[in-house]
């Protein structure tokens, strides 16, 4: 629990050179978060994640990041952690790091004539040094070698824990800069593993590391949601022989009961304003979507239909509420009000299953399951055209999760037998695959970013 | 007694079935898919419906008649049997005998799972004799609870698979509640895709697991 503790990151950022990006903005990050997938060492009975990359995009930005001086008296190394996380997001192509020593950490030492020799065209330098009692400083450049200028520049004061998500937000920060995106390297994911007779709901970096239960037991756990600070993760629990919706708060690591209805209690849905969920309760006959607020008063029923309704989700806005029905037969995905008021529309057409949608973070598409020709893979629609793309060729794709930054979609999968996590870019060009040492992995649920870098 | 009993029920089963054939059609249209071949199957399954409806309804009537017959008999010729309270042994010994009945390999009252088509939730006719006999069983130990458990094969979607599977076990229970069973003695529940009992990717382990599990409450092993 302890890693989960909130906040745990930057007592002290300050841009050293004119900032590109407002210093105000850093310094209120407290929220630890993440990106994508690597190694990670977890004490949680599933074990370390590995993270395999398949393919990449077709246009990859050239940049070179050098070892950070003095980064190896340390037990996390920036320069490779940062290196890392570029790399797996498939938009970069990482450069040499050259062969005369030692490396540049400040721009006076930057020989610029014979990086651009090396092919370098964007370079991160930087140094990590230990200060007093437990804290270090990271002094983190991002150069332009043809131009010999800065292009950020900023240094953290941090503890010695905090080398490692430090290392991703400076990722974070060439992620944006360089493509224009919010990055996600320093946010976090949850997932369900499964080993033997034992569940874990997990909370792990986005890379995968640092990963400890919340929750364990003989029981399953199903579909996690994160709140929309990243303070609370509802899910589905068996333990009490039934599905039970709770809400679990992760700062202080206590839970309480959203919703223990006669019958069935599934499929949590934050609103984006964290005060409520939508749910699905069978307590008034077939499962149908409800609204309740966040502490389980004030139920309020959404649809009333004979058929399936179920699988929620809110739209970025809270107006509308995308959810899959087998009202026309088969299980397809609609839209309605979030007041409940006005008919429900229907979204899908292609094929006869389509379930789990998930709205994309602006809006405006959706990710979801769909079932082609016996297969089961992650697809892709934008509301407005209704055009469709299949985005996995996997046979039993499940349980799609946007990062926050809506760029690359992480879902649960198998390969042989075994359940893993898959990752895709929302153009479908990026895999990866995220395997446990044993036992299975599903239920993903990417966590957003820390609330301050969120869009309005 | 116990032929008249079941006779009873038998009548009991029948009057339900004829009159809530409004309710069948409704589970029937279910068969609405998009697909050519669903429609076909609905057609064929309605025409069948109905052969059997007019056979049903004739059944129905004799049984009816004989019933009737029996009842005046009984009335005529049966004592007035009262409980015996404090004696303390014939609730237990009943239930002895009951729990014996139950596991009697060779009855349908040993066969405690319903198996499901793909995405669907409609009972099969080949599982109408097990929830018949568990109906006929309950109806004569109306002290007796059972859970229905619903299950799904684990493709698509754990949420809508938890869904389906609260269907399949709704399905089991309307069809006994529908035969005379009382409501209270049957609580539903599903586990989704979330218990499996195969574990393989292919049909055959698929097939397992969507059923629905007739659970008896306290029954020993």
């Amino acid at each position: 629990m302890s890693n989960l503790n909130l906040p745990m990151y930057p007592s002290f950022i300050l841009p050293f050179m004119p900032p590109l990006l407002s210093w105000r903005r850093f310094f209120a990050w407290s929220v630890a978060a993440v990106v994508l997938l690597c190694v990670a060492c977890g004490r949680a009975t599933a074990g370390p994640l590995a993270i395999e990359i398949i393919g990449g995009g077709a246009n990859q930005i050239p940049i070179t990041v050098l070892p950070f001086a003095g980064e190896d008296r340390f037990a996390q190394r920036i320069g490779q952690i940062v290196s890392a996380d570029l790399q797996r997001s498939g938009l970069f192509r990482l450069g040499s790091i050259g062969s005369v020593r030692p490396l540049p950490a400040e721009p006076s030492e930057i020989n610029y004539r014979y990086w651009k020799n090396e092919g370098a065209e964007t370079m991160v330098i930087g140094s990590v040094s230990e200060t007093t009692d437990g804290h270090a400083e990271v002094r983190f450049r991002m150069m332009d070698i043809a131009k010999q200028s800065q292009v950020l520049g900023f240094s953290f004061t941090i503890t010695v824990p905090q080398v490692r998500m430090t290392a991703h937000k400076i990722a974070d920060l060439i992620y944006e800069k360089l493509t224009g995106d919010a990055g996600v390297f320093a946010t976090k994911i949850c997932y369900v593993t499964k080993s033997e007779n034992r569940f874990e709901l997990q909370v792990a970096d986005a890379d995968g590391f640092n990963s400890d239960f919340i929750l364990a037991h003989r029981e399953p756990i199903i579909s996690p949601q994160w709140s929309p600070d990243g303070t609370r993760i509802a899910y589905v629990s068996f333990e009490r022989r039934k599905p039970i919706v709770f809400v679990h708060n992760l700062l202080d690591g206590t839970r309480t009961v959203l919703a223990n209805f006669e019958g069935s209690n599934s499929a949590p849905s934050w609103a984006p304003d964290g005060k409520k969920l939508a749910i699905v309760l069978t307590k008034d006959g077939t499962s149908n979507l409800y609204v309740i607020s966040a502490d389980g008063s004030g139920l309020n029923r959404l649809t009333s239909s004979q058929s399936i309704d179920t699988e929620p989700s809110f739209s970025p806005d809270g107006k509308y509420i995308l959810f899959t029905s087998d009202r026309a037969g088969g299980p397809q995905i609609y839209r309605m009000r979030a007041d409940g008021q006005a008919e429900a529309e229907r979204l899908t057409y292609e094929g006869s299953y389509n379930v789990t949608p998930r709205y994309s973070p602006d809006g405006k598409s959706f990710i979801f399951i769909h079932r082609n020709e016996g297969r089961f893979n992650v697809a892709v629609q934008e509301i407005a055209s209704r055009q469709m793309q299949i985005l996995t060729a996997g046979g039993f794709d499940q349980s799609p999760t946007y990062a926050p930054n809506g760029k690359m979609i992480l879902y649960a999968s198998e390969v042989k037998g075994r359940g893993i996590l898959a990752a895709v870019s929302s153009d479908g060009r990026i895999k990866q695959r995220i395997t446990a040492q044993s036992g299975d992995i599903r239920e993903p649920a990417w966590g957003p970013l820390p609330s301050n870098r969120r869009k309005e | 007694m116990r032929n008249n009993l079941f006779a009873l029920c038998l009548a009991f089963m029948l009057a339900a079935c004829a009159s809530q054939g409004q309710k069948s059609a409704d589970i029937e249209q279910r068969d609405l898919f998009d697909q050519q071949q669903a429609e076909q199957r609905q057609q064929a399954a309605k025409a069948q419906d109905a052969d059997k409806q007019a056979k049903v309804a004739k059944e129905q009537e004799e049984l009816k008649r004989q019933l009737d017959e029996q009842q005046r008999r009984q009335q005529s010729e049966q004592p007035v049997v009262k409980p015996m309270p404090g004696t303390g042994v014939g609730g237990s010994q009943l239930k002895g005998d009951a729990w014996a009945q139950l596991k009697e390999p060779g009855s349908p009252l040993a066969k405690r799972s319903v198996f499901y088509e793909y995405n669907r939730y409609e009972i099969r006719a080949e599982y109408v004799p097990v929830i018949e006999a568990h109906s006929k069983f309950l109806m004569d130990h109306t002290d007796l609870k059972i859970a229905v458990q619903g299950n799904c094969d684990d493709r698509g979607s754990r949420e809508y698979n938890l869904a389906l599977g609260q269907r399949r076990a709704d399905s089991v229970k309307r069809a006994m509640v529908l035969l005379g069973v009382g409501d209270k003695q049957i609580e539903t529940v599903s586990f989704g895709a979330e218990k499996p009992v195969a574990f393989g990717q292919d049909e055959e382990s698929w097939a397992k697991n969507r059923r629905a599990d007739i659970v008896y409450t306290n029954e020993p092993q």
